[in-house]
């Protein structure tokens, strides 16, 4: 690991200031920085420790919603039982991540902007467009079954990892992020960009900006959202292909749906068109199936991940099914 | 991007004569394309890219003991733009008349080093003109002594240390570390708690497992800097003295260890797990192998780890 200065700010205006400057670094529970620092992937001459800022609070709003500051830590967020109540996709998307000990450690914030497995971003020896614009993408035509078959560029088919971020997606959470310029508020599905030709940009923020909170606001389908997760290993490995589904039920009928993807596609996946197919229609495993097609029309599949295009199918069926009551 | 290097100047006194050195002074910055920041007791100015003069507010003495230069001395160092100390030279004689051979000599040695250290930029052109100018300014003395070109530049120092306490199985312990060191790395480096084993150094494997305010985290994936002013406790502070841990008791007699690597991480994250379930009052074989997923074995003794953590769970001690 290279050399690095410690900056430890005293309030947030400061650690704004601190952020703001080129080859720095934001860290809070350090599971994706200090992993890629000693790799050599990320090398900033200085790291700000955000750890001091007042954002540990989880607030539970009268209306349903809830706040959840950046710094709260995964395993906090899933051990809440309000949470677990109003948004159990979240919970169970957090409980399927990491391990414990990392769980412990990693932020809201963090896990919003943790970087990709892509195992040739990782490896300082390989190509890569993520880590070093221009020099070519070693995964396309490389081993590819941790890649991405939504969303990809011609330079990029890293997958985002976030099981989190898929959640936060299908429960249209909002990132409130504070910046040099002042206060904006972000959906989380625009947060993270698409690769496209510059894939070393991964979010929308700005140099200097923090999330400072991430707002769950009150939605009919909150409560009834489930997260489904499929991996190699049975615990402790990133998805292979994963989906948060939330509905909301008259009787059996579906008023409205929301759905979004991990695992296959380079951000944060949300399914627009298969949401809308689900909407007005009466919950079957059928309508499940179609939906699911839906979503992943469009998919680019390498060679090494064809198969994710059907795993994908099937888990968004479970997650609906789930949902809907049906498993 | 990186941040451009920087020239350290810790000068003592400076006077007015300093006759011919102003162009040789220019000349060396420029070839070291490097922002030049002259620390006096009467102020520090730093000579920046953008055309700036600037003072700045900063403490000389504890820039000083950063970089390891006696206040009593003057010296210059050279930081390069990862913050890594590229040269560093003690000026016996004062630096006000051995400037700019002092910097031949740090240019010299910079270049054999790192060979990306030395770049032309226009900006630092410019920065260089008004730093000469203002160290016209500021004047310097005569004193005559010379450093030879020769001189044998000291080793170069890799990072700034600062000074950290960490409360370690409720003993304060002061050590001076990087602030890239890892929490395993000072653990078992510095303060010889060798307890804690370094297994993969990624998080991925759980050897490093250690609890901080009762919970389990990863020490490798922890600046030791930023554990400061929480209770960190590892595999030596579980037992009180001769007396085992209950958890420990429980992997000796369960026999949930062959060759007994990753047994500190896995007695740590069991008591860690136990810690935060102590509401459920039964937890399944398969709900534990869950939760112990972050720790591996590579001999394979998961069925009697998990019997020693179902048997300390039934019976805490």
């Amino acid at each position: 690991m290279n050399p690095i200065e410690y900056i430890h700010p005293p309030d947030q205006a400061h650690a704004i200031a601190a952020a703001s400057a080129a080859e720095t670094h934001v860290i809070a529970g350090g599971t994706t920085l200090v992993d890629l620092m000693r790799l050599e992937v990320i090398q900033p001459t200085a790291v700000v420790d955000v750890t001091g800022l007042p954002l540990r609070a989880i607030a539970i709003g009268a209306d349903g919603s809830a706040m959840l500051g950046a710094l709260v830590t995964n395993a906090d967020v899933a051990d809440h039982p309000e949470i677990s109540t109003r948004f159990p996709a979240l919970v169970e998307a957090l409980r399927s991540g990491a391990s414990p000990q990392i769980r412990n450690m990693a932020t809201v914030g963090g896990n919003l902007l943790q970087r990709t497995r892509c195992p040739y971003f990782r490896d300082v020896a390989t190509a890569c467009n993520k880590r070093t614009p221009g020099s070519g993408c070693s995964a396309i035509g490389g081993f590819t079954r941790s890649h991405a078959v939504l969303g990809t560029s011609v330079h990029c088919i890293a997958t985002h990892p976030s099981d989190m971020c898929v959640a936060l997606v299908a429960l249209e959470a909002i990132a409130h992020v504070q910046g040099p310029t002042g206060a904006r508020a972000i959906p989380v599905e625009q947060l993270h960009t698409l690769p496209g030709d510059h894939p070393e940009i991964e979010s929308q923020l700005r140099p200097g900006e923090l999330i400072v909170q991430v707002e769950l606001p009150a939605r009919p389908f909150a409560a009834r959202s489930r997260y489904v997760k499929v991996r190699d290993r049975a615990s402790f490995a990133f998805a292979l292909a994963s989906a948060a589904a939330a509905l909301e039920l008259d009787g059996e009928t579906i008023r409205q749906a929301r759905l979004a993807l991990g695992g296959v596609a380079t951000k944060p996946w949300r399914a627009p068109e298969a949401e809308a197919a689900l909407a007005g229609k009466r919950i079957s495993r059928d309508v499940f199936a179609r939906a699911a097609q839906l979503a992943m029309d469009g998919a680019a599949p390498q060679p090494g991940n064809a198969f994710k295009v059907e795993l994908a199918r099937r888990t968004i069926v479970r997650a609906l099914e789930r949902a809907g009551g049906l498993a | 991007m990186s941040s451009p290097p920087r020239v350290l100047a810790f000068v003592s006194r400076w006077s007015a004569d300093r006759e011919g050195q102003d162009a040789a002074i220019r000349a060396e910055l420029r070839g070291l394309g490097a922002e030049l920041v002259v620390l006096t007791h009467d102020g520090v100015w730093a000579f920046g890219p953008d055309d700036r003069i600037e003072r700045r507010e900063i403490d000389v003495a504890a820039v000083a003991r950063q970089y390891h230069v006696d206040p009593e001395c003057d010296a210059l160092v050279v930081i390069d733009e990862h913050g890594t100390t590229r040269f560093s030279h003690r000026a016996e004689g004062g630096l006000e008349t051995e400037l700019a051979t002092t910097l031949a000599l740090a240019a010299a040695t910079a270049r054999s080093l790192s060979p990306a250290l030395v770049m032309s930029r226009r900006a630092w052109l410019t920065a260089c003109l008004i730093a000469g100018c203002s160290l016209a300014v500021l004047g310097c003395k005569a004193r005559g002594r010379r450093s030879s070109a020769d001189a044998p530049a000291p080793a170069p120092r890799t990072a700034r240390e600062i000074d950290i306490a960490l409360d370690i199985n409720g003993v304060r312990r002061e050590l001076r570390v990087e602030p890239r060191v890892s929490l395993l790395d000072a653990l078992r480096e510095r303060l010889a708690l060798t307890g804690t084993k370094k297994g993969c150094d990624a998080g991925q494997c759980g050897a490093f497992t250690v609890l901080i305010d009762g919970r389990r985290v990863l020490s490798c994936l922890t600046l030791a800097v930023m554990a400061q002013g929480k209770a960190i406790t590892t595999i030596e502070g579980l037992g009180r003295g001769d007396e085992l841990h209950p958890m420990q008791a429980a992997f000796a007699s369960h026999d949930a260890l062959q060759c007994g690597f990753c047994t500190p991480g896995q007695i740590c994250s069991a008591v860690g797990l136990l810690a935060e379930k102590h509401t459920k009052r039964t937890m399944t074989d398969d709900e534990i192998r869950e939760e112990m997923s972050g720790n591996l074995c590579r001999c394979g003794a998961y069925p009697n780890i998990v019997a020693a953590i179902q048997a300390t769970h039934k019976d805490p001690g």
